[in-house]
């Protein structure tokens, strides 16, 4: 493997990272909120706004509905309105968090639907806020699925973004598809196979360590 | 004295299905109080009720002279934080080790940190649980998770403890530690207690009074003894009952006969004793006065609450068998003949 391809793998390997960490980190900080949203405002949930929970369930499954790549094209003014361009690493994050936050979202939702309910009213019955139990009871029991959802996120997110290639976002996927498909250059093709096993299995392993960590 | 606990003509329903029908009981500062009845009785409901998470339809629930059901949500949140709750499944949380369990009603109430720990050791040190303040509840035993909660439930100093099932899902042995810990805790800290239960064996070994909750209604209010000595028994109170009274065994029951056909057949009574009367020697009393020979068949003395209580039966044997009876009547509770039966070997 020449110098030439090992580099480019390198600042490839590098743009997939940006992209997966920034995008996930995304949506789970806006992720989380939604799910608690959706989740809070149900028929059982300590705010109880039905329309609401309704309509927002809507908006989460329009959007997941959609392909990923169609949505990458359909989101192209928002991109640039938001990035400044619809072109490169830094623009992929955007199409890549709006996809994200409603994945991470209703993850997010079942790790916390998970939680004994007894729970939240035993903490209800010791005179503790909302506030509380969202924080003490909702998030902090159902931390390890939440952990969990977060891996498989993480996971789904280098998957993305391998097509974000195609608006020319750089990364693994596009120097695959660029030199591995179109110049049939097999060495790039299994070089880049290989970086993704290792980086979606590393991922695999610190999501599952740290979740039974948490689980005591 | 003013009660602790005062409930007037509570009455809740869901939809057209009345949970709850006028109910009203009061309770004493330092009592403890059985609340028992069948599943759907509407147990849960009322203990919803006196926990303040639920508003009843109709009546008033005065906690230490406060009426709890005007109060706006905002006030009901300090409110709960003076009633301490222990529940039949612990609901302890997996995310937080037993100090942190403990600590949640400390930090709920806005204790500082410093002032948390001394008080969980305390809390610890009393529900026998030293040094086990790092450990996780899945690490924990069913009597163990029960201690915390016990310890959780009295952390923020409460004026009443309600105990829902508290006992139901552990063994006989952890049931037997729990209530002498609830006991303990009754007579250090003078705390009133409220137990609600489906168990006439948890409330007769430690409930001072028993009220008896059926279809929504309150049907009884009194002490066991009461309960027992009562002759013409509601339908609940009977099969509630049926679970700690001594009955005869099957071969026995098939052979009683309503008359004495022929000699040797004994005279079978029950007798209900009280506190004297558990106390006296009296089967030597009914050999020595009657010559009349006794044997115990079922039962024996038990307690109910504080006290020492007879309920047994027992089978009679003598010329002045007769006199022996009235003599029983005199210094017994209660006395019913059940029949007779022939002698065995």
């Amino acid at each position: 493997m020449s110098p030439l391809i090992l580099n480019l793998i390198l600042r490839s390997t590098y743009q997939t990272l940006e992209m997966v960490l920034a995008s996930t980190a995304i949506s789970v900080v806006l992720g989380l909120p939604l799910a608690l949203f959706m989740l809070t405002t149900g028929p059982q949930g300590l705010y109880r706004l039905p329309f609401a929970a309704r309509l927002m369930g809507m908006i989460v499954d329009a959007l997941r509905a959609v392909p990923f790549i169609i949505l990458l094209v359909l989101l192209i003014p928002i991109t640039r309105f938001i990035a400044g361009t619809s072109l490169g690493t830094e623009a992929a994050i955007v199409p890549l968090s709006i996809a994200g936050i409603p994945y991470f979202a209703r993850i997010a939702e079942m790790a916390l639907r998970e939680v004994d309910p007894g729970l939240v009213d035993a903490v209800k019955a010791m005179g503790g806020t909302r506030f509380t139990i969202i924080r003490s009871v909702l998030i902090a029991e159902a931390m390890p699925g939440l952990i969990s959802g977060l891996t498989v996120t993480l996971i789904t997110m280098v998957g993305a973004s391998a097509m974000a290639g195609a608006i020319g976002a750089g990364g693994l996927g596009d120097l695959a598809i660029r030199y591995g498909y179109q110049r049939f250059n097999t060495t790039v093709m299994f070089g880049v196979v290989a970086v993704l096993i290792i980086m979606v299995s590393l991922m695999q392993i610190a999501g599952n360590t740290l979740a039974r960590w948490l689980k005591h | 004295m003013t009660p602790i606990l005062d409930i007037q003509n509570v009455t809740h329903s869901f939809g057209k299905h009345t949970a709850l029908r006028n109910i009203s009981f009061s309770v004493q500062q330092g009592e403890v109080v059985g609340l028992i009845g069948r599943s759907g009785a509407g147990k849960s409901t009322l203990l919803r009720c006196l926990c303040a998470l639920e508003r009843p339809q109709e009546g008033r629930i005065l906690l230490d002279g406060e009426d709890l059901t005007t109060q706006p949500e905002r006030r009901l949140v300090q409110v709960r934080r003076k009633i301490g709750l222990v529940f039949q499944h612990f609901n302890l949380l997996n995310s937080r080790t037993v100090a942190g369990n403990i600590a949640l009603p400390l930090q709920i109430s806005g204790c500082s940190k410093k002032q948390q720990a001394p008080r969980i050791a305390e809390l610890l040190e009393l529900v026998g649980l030293k040094g086990f303040e790092k450990k996780y509840p899945s690490q924990l035993s069913g009597g163990q998770k029960q201690r915390v909660g016990i310890a959780r439930a009295l952390a923020a100093n409460p004026t009443l403890l309600l105990c829902d099932e508290a006992t139901s899902a552990l063994d006989p042995e952890s049931t037997t530690s729990i209530l002498n810990l609830l006991a303990d805790i009754n007579r250090k800290l003078g705390l009133t207690i409220v137990l609600i239960t489906h168990e006439m064996e948890v409330v007769r070994r430690f409930a001072q009074r028993i009220l008896v909750l059926d279809h929504g209604e309150l049907v009884e209010d009194g002490t066991l003894l009461d309960f027992l000595k009562t002759n013409e028994q509601s339908a609940t109170l009977k099969t509630l009952l049926a679970d700690i009274r001594p009955t005869l065994p099957h071969f026995l029951a098939t052979e009683l006969c309503a008359t004495q056909k022929e000699a040797g057949y004994k005279t079978t009574i029950r007798l209900l004793l009280g506190e004297a009367g558990s106390h006296a020697p009296l089967f030597s009393q009914l050999y020595q006065k009657f010559s009349v020979q006794t044997a115990l068949l079922q039962g024996g003395v038990t307690t109910i609450g504080q006290h020492l209580s007879g309920d047994m039966i027992i089978t009679l044997e003598g010329d002045q068998t007769l006199q022996a009876l009235d003599y029983l009547k005199t210094v017994t509770q209660s006395m019913e003949i059940l029949g007779y039966v022939p002698s065995h070997p």
